[in-house]
């Protein structure tokens, strides 16, 4: 449903009275506002300058990030925990169980993630 | 478009245009053309085209049809993007966000460049608060649209959202630059001008901030933010002579703004009280109609200048005659001497009117006009709230029938004398003086409402909403209006009405109507979320988001969540019985003819609630159709709200499960309201009944925290020390968290010695000595004698009748075990020192006291 493959379509009765309807909405005030929030907008496109260049600066950036935080993710996937460490969080604290693992990834061990977790 | 079941181009072209229906909210057109496609033999089962009918008619308010339009065509064509996009966005409407988000995925999966989508999917995103996910969706969406104005400001603010304020700087400051100069300055600029500087701010780079402000201000057309912002950053920055004149100048643009006058002091650099006193003074001759620079200095000024001050502001207040002058005032009762120079200034006043007509004999002397007569009237009243501050009744009282003596007809009066009566805790009494007040002046909302509450407080549910009925809507119960329209206060009250009447089930079910609110206020940020960005109100906007995060920090939730959670464990404590359980309750000790008669009772009964209960599925069905007609009919009702379970009071006050209800309601209290500490306390009793050992110490010491030395703090620790004990075996890991804690948190003492040490520590602060004496019952329930003689032996003048009052209801509740003379003895006391409170008077001289006006009023009615 991209807009530019919409074609206008030429006003046919049905339109006119819609747009008759939509007058006589005006007048109710807040309704008619509270109605036009919802509305379909046409965007507004940038006149044309420089920035292309703009765009792979900030693409490199948040190439960067995403790298960032999967090594991060993949280094705590590499810690290993118990599963009975993460059932004993769980029963304890009454958090769900990905919670508990993150904790203890982080903690690494289970008695500073609990010690974290009741601060 | 590519799609497993491509349509011809004429049918495409039909197609093409159901979308633009839907989105120009042309449903029935959307409708029609659908039809031309699906009466077409051969594309009867198009998937796309079912999809799309779905939609539109979900928009129309036919929810059945379209969840099987819709689901219909997603299974005749699983690769299309348009129908799991338009599965998604009718899950949206049905509030599942999770759902929608797994759809709009899958939607993605087909193709994955779609704008349209990923803008949906960013909405749902920053609606549940996935900042990650919400960011690397706006750069998608920056990336594939780099000419478009949304595409920058989504993506800097995904960066503002997540802390990272020079990247949104420099995203925005970018987008800046490429605007052509040529472009005219108009509001939206100028928004997202100061919005960078908002984020600027955030920074803290304040030099920047400045620096840019400086530069763009011509650009702004909200000249006050610029100001108001330019001088909050001069002051940041240590820039006081620049910063006053700016302040100055705002002042000049309202004088009635106290922040204003707070700053320009600030730039002056002042501390000095009469040098502010001053200041204060040379703004009150600029500007002689304003309020701010006459109450202001009362705040500052101490000793004679205060005399001089407050008498100048009082005998104004009270010769124009100022209702709400006392409470204009009321702050400054927090400081003793200040207190007592306003009592001797007014006690002066009232000879004086009394017999001269001046507010001083100076003023005698001195031959000047008399005072109007009703300043005398005003004196008095402001004399009885000043007594009844002080929670003196029979003064207040004293002065508040000489004031209506006085003018009988003065609505304020008779509020005050209610209100005087409601904290001398005759609560039946307090109402009385509302309703009458109410009563002159039935058009006068604020009063209605006022007398509503007053019925509250004394457990009149139905009274208080009869009363309401006079403003609400006509054709549904006050109640149900009340709910509508999110009337929070009435429906808290409420629930505290019938948590004292013990009717669990209506409590809790009005304390989750509050919460329904706040969840739906929730809901409501939803449209802002396309609407903010497109009108570029994006300080606001982000106001919003920040507000919406915190929500439940508020206090009508904290109110309602509390009552939720202490009936909720008290459900826990002492369960109901189930409905069948209370009926077959007496059966067993029953003679034979009396087990006859009362089953022929229940036979009946039963048949009577059968028919009644068949009468009310057909109404519900009738008011069912009623409600879809009416939706159909204005489209002004959201035909999009889901349908919530009903909340039924029998079922509530059975819950399967109490402390998991209770700890639903406590979660947000927990991140929200976590320099509370009663947040914490409720916690604390909460896992105390699941026996989680370090949830219990993970609420004392957050608690701890925030006031180590208060009372009921100390009762969670010797309750957990006492749980300590009783729990046999504890895992490893666990005890070496809790062996680490408690050294400190106990110090080495048993529960014995660390009360005695709170007894010894505060032996003059009642909280204290009451929650000792409970500890020592609950160590030892030998002492309960030392126990109770330690809370009956406490100064009774001190108490506070809630003092008193918490106290009397520990006797009663079995806090102390079974002891009835004690109880008894407490009451008499506690009546001697509160003679007005209706829960220490005899119950039996109450009902001889309604007997007599019952009589009195028969005596009437012969006569």
């Amino acid at each position: 449903m991209e807009e530019e493959n919409i074609e206008g379509i030429n006003g046919n009765d049905d339109e006119v009275q819609d747009k008759k309807s939509k007058k006589a909405a005006k007048h109710d005030g807040g309704v008619a506002d509270l109605e036009r929030v919802t509305d379909y907008a046409e965007e507004k496109e940038i006149s044309s300058a420089d920035i292309t260049n703009a765009i792979n600066i900030f693409g490199d950036k948040r190439n960067k990030e995403a790298a960032e935080k999967l090594a991060k993710e993949r280094e705590l996937q590499k810690i290993h925990v118990k599963k009975e460490d993460i059932e004993l969080i769980v029963n304890e604290i009454l958090i769900s169980r990905q919670q508990a693992e993150k904790v203890l990834r982080e903690h690494r061990d289970v008695v500073s993630a609990l010690e974290a977790l009741i601060n | 478009m590519p799609s497993s079941d491509p349509l011809p181009p004429k049918e495409s072209a039909i197609f093409r245009k159901i979308l633009k229906c839907y989105e120009m909210k042309q449903y029935k057109n959307g409708l029609k053309l659908a039809k031309q496609i699906l009466t077409n033999p051969k594309y009867t089962e198009h998937g796309e085209t079912l999809a799309m009918k779905g939609l539109t008619l979900n928009c129309l308010g036919r929810k059945d049809e379209a969840y099987d339009h819709v689901r219909r065509g997603l299974r005749n064509d699983l690769k299309s993007h348009v129908c799991w996009h338009v599965y998604g966005l009718l899950q949206r409407s049905d509030k599942k966000y999770d759902e929608a988000i797994k759809c709009y995925r899958n939607a993605l999966k087909c193709e994955k460049d779609n704008i349209q989508i990923l803008r949906d999917l960013s909405l749902l995103q920053i609606q549940m608060r996935d900042l990650e996910g919400y960011r690397e969706t706006r750069h998608q969406l920056f990336k594939l649209r780099p000419s478009q104005h949304a595409s920058w400001i989504g993506f800097a603010m995904s960066y503002h959202l997540l802390g990272d304020f020079e990247t949104a700087n420099s995203i925005l400051e970018t987008f800046r630059q490429s605007q052509s100069l040529n472009e005219t300055y108009d509001y939206k600029h100028s928004e997202l001008l100061l919005y960078q500087n908002q984020i600027l701010q955030e920074s803290g780079n304040i030099d920047k901030a400045l620096k840019h402000l400086e530069d763009f201000s011509a650009q702004i057309v909200d000249k006050l933010a610029v100001k108001e912002t330019m001088g909050e950053l001069c002051l940041k920055l240590g820039k006081f002579s620049t910063a006053l004149p700016i302040w100055e100048g705002l002042i000049k643009r309202n004088p009635e703004n106290t922040l204003y006058y707070q700053k320009f002091i600030e730039a002056k650099q002042t501390k000095d009280s009469d040098e502010i006193v001053n200041i204060y003074k040379k703004f009150q001759s600029e500007y002689p109609y304003s309020i701010c620079p006459k109450r202001l200095p009362l705040n500052v000024a101490n000793g004679d200048r205060f005399s001089e001050i407050v008498d100048d502001y009082l005998r104004r207040g009270l010769r124009k005659g100022v209702p709400p002058l006392f409470v204009n005032v009321r702050s400054l009762y927090q400081h003793d001497d200040k207190v007592k120079v306003i009592s001797e200034l007014i006690h002066g006043y009232h000879n004086s009117l009394k017999s001269s007509g001046h507010f001083s004999n100076a003023d005698k002397e001195a031959a000047l006009p008399q005072e109007p007569a009703s300043a005398l009237l005003w004196t008095l009243y402001f004399m009885a709230q000043h007594y009844d501050h002080l929670r003196d009744t029979t003064k207040a009282l004293e002065y508040i029938n000489a004031a209506i003596e006085h003018t009988p007809t003065l609505i304020e009066l008779f509020v005050t004398k209610g209100r005087i009566y409601k904290h001398a805790g005759d609560l039946v009494e307090a109402f009385k003086w509302l309703d009458e007040a109410q009563s002159l002046d039935t058009a006068d909302r604020y009063i209605n409402s006022k007398c509503a509450k007053y019925m509250l407080r004394a457990n009149m549910v139905k009274e208080a909403e009869e009363i309401c009925a006079k403003f609400t809507r006509e054709d549904v119960s006050a109640m149900e209006n009340l709910n509508e329209m999110q009337c929070m206060w009435f429906q808290t009250e409420c629930a505290l009405a019938y948590q004292r009447l013990e009717r669990w089930g209506d409590a809790l079910k009005k304390c989750h109507e509050v919460d329904r609110h706040f969840s739906e206020i929730i809901e409501d940020q939803f449209d802002f979320h396309t609407y903010c960005m497109r009108k570029m109100t994006l300080r606001a906007y982000v106001g919003l988001l920040r507000l919406e995060d915190v929500l439940r920090q508020h206090p009508f939730y904290f109110k309602a969540a509390r009552c939720a959670i202490e009936v909720y464990v008290r459900l826990y404590d002492k369960p109901l019985k189930t409905e069948q359980q209370v009926e077959e309750f007496d059966t067993e000790n029953l003679p034979p003819s009396e087990l006859k008669k009362l089953r022929n009772k229940q036979r009946k009964a039963k048949k009577k609630a059968e028919l009644e209960t068949a009468q009310a599925v057909q109404a519900q069905v009738k008011k069912e159709q009623h409600n879809k007609s009416r939706q159909l009919q204005n489209q002004d009702g959201d035909p999009e709200a889901p349908q919530l379970d009903e909340l039924v009071p029998e079922k509530l006050a059975r819950p399967d499960d109490p402390l998991e209800k209770a700890i639903d309601f406590l979660r947000p209290l927990q991140v929200l309201a976590k320099e509370c500490i009663k947040t914490h306390l409720l916690a604390f009793e909460i896992y105390y009944r699941k026996n989680k050992l370090l949830l219990m110490l993970q609420s004392i010491k957050r608690a701890k925290s925030l006031d180590p030395i208060d009372p009921n703090l100390h009762t969670c620790i010797v309750k957990f020390y006492k749980a300590l004990k009783v729990n046999g075996e504890i895992n490893e890991h666990v005890r070496t968290v809790i062996d680490k804690e408690t050294k400190l948190l106990f110090d080495g003492r048993d529960a014995d010695a660390m009360n005695q040490d709170v007894l010894k520590k505060f032996p003059n602060s009642f909280h204290h000595v009451l929650q000792v004496a409970r500890c020592m019952y609950e160590l030892d329930a030998t002492k309960r004698n030392t126990a109770v003689q330690l809370v009956m032996s406490f100064d009774f003048k001190r108490l506070t009748l809630e003092d008193a009052t918490l106290a009397y209801n520990y006797f009663t509740t079995g806090v102390f075990g079974v002891c009835e003379s004690s109880a008894n003895e407490y009451k008499v006391k506690c009546q001697q020192r509160f003679p007005h409170a209706l829960l220490f008077k005899d119950q039996q001289s109450c009902e001889n006291h309604m007997e007599n006006v019952k009589v009195e009023w028969d005596n009437d009615d012969q006569q």
